[in-house]
């Protein structure tokens, strides 16, 4: 290669990084399937808008369920705490609330119990962020909802945020609060140091002194002004921190620690979905990305029911010839979570009270690869797992729980073993 | 002209020995160039066993509690001082090595609290200032200058540098303890901007701070996580002194990978004879 061909090269690639867009992502997709299949699922989630000011608020709200087949490898979770998933603090929190509680603090919550969330955020950083509720459980970590993007426009710089504490002081932006008394004060210890350190640099340092001490002259080195600036400096630190420390106290006098207790919330009263599913065979076609899953449905209802949508992992596969389950996506609703083809039956007729049937669920759509869950076939516990909607004649909606092995089928390697036999 | 420096026109003499202007002029060069490239290698050595360490509970304004950062800072912060100062003053006299590391820890955080966290991260700096830790290094130092013992450095030294942390903090500390409510709760203000602020992978429950209070003292957990912080800090102060003195030694080996492949240890031999 010429040179002027390799610095072409590099000025190309150079301009490639300049002109790179910004990474808006944060790694849901990263997260094993197992997490995203089995343990807490979203449902009913709403952006209030897609486009704020800095300083707007989009308030994102919905439902989630710990899931009853949750993974044996994590802990349960006995603390926990409603977050966002964001691209760092691109917007502010303002509240959150759990089943009407404060989220504020931690709080433990229970499996196979549906909890309903509310969060506000303000606008801070200009730019389109993926916005996703989320669920921190301690010990399995960050477990992410479905993310929609939300365009916060204007300028940072903008960005407020006042308040008012209980003893009446009026603070007019919480990003600057108290930042001039920090500076203030690492001002004034480090004028001390630089003078404590030009007051020995001043003078010949290093091989005059170690000359000295080895010749045995090391009571040259220090003389008795040092000796004086030693106990001024003694005298002048300790001063300055009683000096200090009066002065917030004084400045300050109603102060209170950290608050780290945990709440209490209680999840949504409890509703006993009369279906049941009990899954027979789960099999993912990959070269066709479709999932297939034949199971068992006995409707204990008192009214016939009929399947409107299979979610899992924030996907939403909906049955497009059942309007009650349409009415449910709403357009704020992320497209890409919500496959084409939808949720297909082997058979679509209603299922009477007291009966039960062998339905084949098919869910085909790329979303498997693009969400990456196919990665589940290397997972070592190897379930799938999700929430199934039903819906009766009266339009009423049942959540039941749909979870079981699922078995891989590779197509290519059947068709090449078909043609050596 | 003081005792240690006296000077006519081609000499001058420096703590008692006589050395030629130019000499003296190559000394001092050597000692600009030795101070820049310390400075630099100890704010960047300390700096990381800081953030490796002391890490979230100086990152952030809600880890900054009573119990765990007011014990914790200060026993994990002794460790280059200490040692720092045998080798300052075993070899050279000077009563500097404490400050120049917090001086260089100073500028190290600074620099990563205002490029890493708030430029490039967007928290906003009333969230992640550090804390102040120059005041404990100042006082070992002098106590050592006043002392020339490492022991007494340990005990008047350490136990101040435990205890004046928190009170040299709290000017700073203080506005950030204030009681505020957020959604029917009484919350300090740092615990306010810790939850507004999103940190998408580090929720409330991570934060290892005092959840209850230590019982005695009436509550007031701060003075007696200092005092405790002070006690090892005794400890931990003698220990890295002699850490220090023996990173300091110079100690050789005898070759003996040579012999086992067949060569000769020249210098064994020079030995033998």
């Amino acid at each position: 290669m010429r040179p002027s061909r390799r610095v072409s090269g590099l000025l190309l690639g150079l301009l490639a990084l300049i002109a790179a867009s910004e990474v808006a992502a944060h790694g849901e997709r990263n997260q094993e399937p197992f997490l995203r299949m089995r343990t807490a699922h979203f449902y009913d989630v709403t952006w209030s808008t897609d486009k704020v000011k800095v300083n707007e608020d989009v308030v994102i709200e919905g439902k989630f369920r710990l899931f009853e087949d949750w993974p044996a490898n994590l802990p349960e979770p006995d603390v926990a705490f409603l977050g966002n998933g964001t691209p760092g603090p691109v917007f502010v929190r303002t509240e959150s609330w759990l089943n009407g509680q404060p989220a504020i603090q931690s709080v433990p919550l229970k499996i196979d119990r549906d909890y309903a969330f509310k969060t506000v955020l303000k606008g801070r950083i200009p730019g389109d962020h993926h916005v996703h509720p989320m669920v921190n459980v301690e010990g399995a970590g960050p477990l992410m909802g479905p993310g929609s993007w939300v365009q916060v426009a204007g300028r940072a710089s903008d960005f407020v945020l006042p308040l008012t504490t209980l003893d009446g002081t009026k603070i007019d932006n919480l990003e600057t609060w108290g930042v001039s008394s920090v500076v203030g004060w690492h001002s004034v210890w480090i004028v001390i140091a630089i003078l404590w350190l030009v007051w020995w640099t001043r003078r010949p340092l290093l091989i005059p002194r170690l000359v000295a001490i080895d010749e045995g002259r090391e009571k040259l080195l220090i003389s008795r002004a040092d000796l004086a600036a030693g106990a001024v400096l003694i005298v002048l630190t300790v001063s300055v921190v009683v000096i200090g420390f009066v002065w917030a106290e004084n400045t300050f006098p109603r102060t209170i620690p950290l608050q780290g207790g945990r709440a209490v919330v209680k999840p949504l009263p409890r509703t006993e979905a009369p279906v049941d599913v009990t899954v027979e065979r789960a099999t993912y076609d990959v070269p066709g990305r479709s999932m297939q899953i034949r199971a068992s449905v006995t409707n204990h209802g008192g009214r016939p029911i009929q399947f409107g949508e299979f979610a899992t992992s924030g996907l939403r596969f909906v049955n497009r010839e059942l309007p009650a389950a349409m009415a449910t996506v709403s357009a704020t609703y992320p497209k890409e979570l919500v496959p084409p083809a939808g949720l297909k039956l082997s058979d679509s007729a209603p299922l009477a009270p007291g009966e039960t049937r062998s339905i084949l669920f098919d869910m085909t759509d790329a979303a498997w690869e693009t969400e990456r869950l196919t990665s589940l076939l290397n997972d070592p516990d190897n379930r799938v797992g999700g929430l199934l909607f039903c819906f009766d004649d009266q339009g009423g909606r049942i959540i039941a729980n749909v979870s079981g092995p699922i078995v891989p089928i590779f197509k290519d390697l059947v068709a090449h073993q078909g043609m050596t036999h | 002209m003081s005792a240690q420096l006296q000077e006519n026109r081609d000499s001058v003499v420096l703590y008692g020995r006589r050395w030629s202007r130019e000499n003296a002029g190559l000394s001092r060069t050597f000692d600009i160039l030795v101070v820049i490239i310390m400075f630099i290698a100890i704010t960047a050595a300390f700096h990381l066993h800081f953030q490796l360490t002391v890490g979230d509970w100086d990152f952030w304004v809600d880890w900054k509690d009573r119990q765990y950062w007011v014990t914790a800072t200060p026993i994990l912060l002794m460790a280059f001082p200490a040692a720092l100062q045998y080798v300052f003053w075993e070899k050279f006299r000077l009563p500097i090595a404490a400050t120049v590391c917090m001086l260089g820890l100073t500028l190290g955080i600074w620099i990563t609290r205002y490029s890493g966290f708030h430029t490039w991260s967007y928290f906003p700096f009333s969230m992640v200032w550090p804390a102040t830790m120059i005041a404990g290094g100042l006082i070992l130092d002098a106590v050592l200058l006043l002392s020339g013992s490492a022991l007494i450095t340990a005990i008047i030294g350490g136990m101040s540098f435990g205890l004046l942390f928190y009170p040299a903090n709290w000017p700073l500390l203080a506005p950030f303890r204030l009681p505020m409510e957020a959604m029917n709760s009484l919350v300090s203000v740092g615990d306010y901007i810790g939850y507004a602020y999103t940190r998408t992978s580090t929720p409330e429950y991570l934060r290892f701070i005092e959840r209850g209070t230590l019982r005695t003292f009436g509550g007031h957990s701060a003075v007696v996580s200092a005092f405790f912080s002070g006690f090892v800090c005794i400890l931990v102060y003698l220990l890295w002194w002699y850490i220090g003195m023996a990173f300091a030694r110079v100690a050789t080996l005898p070759n003996r990978m040579k012999s086992f492949m067949g060569l000769h240890d020249r210098g064994a031999e020079g030995k033998d004879a």
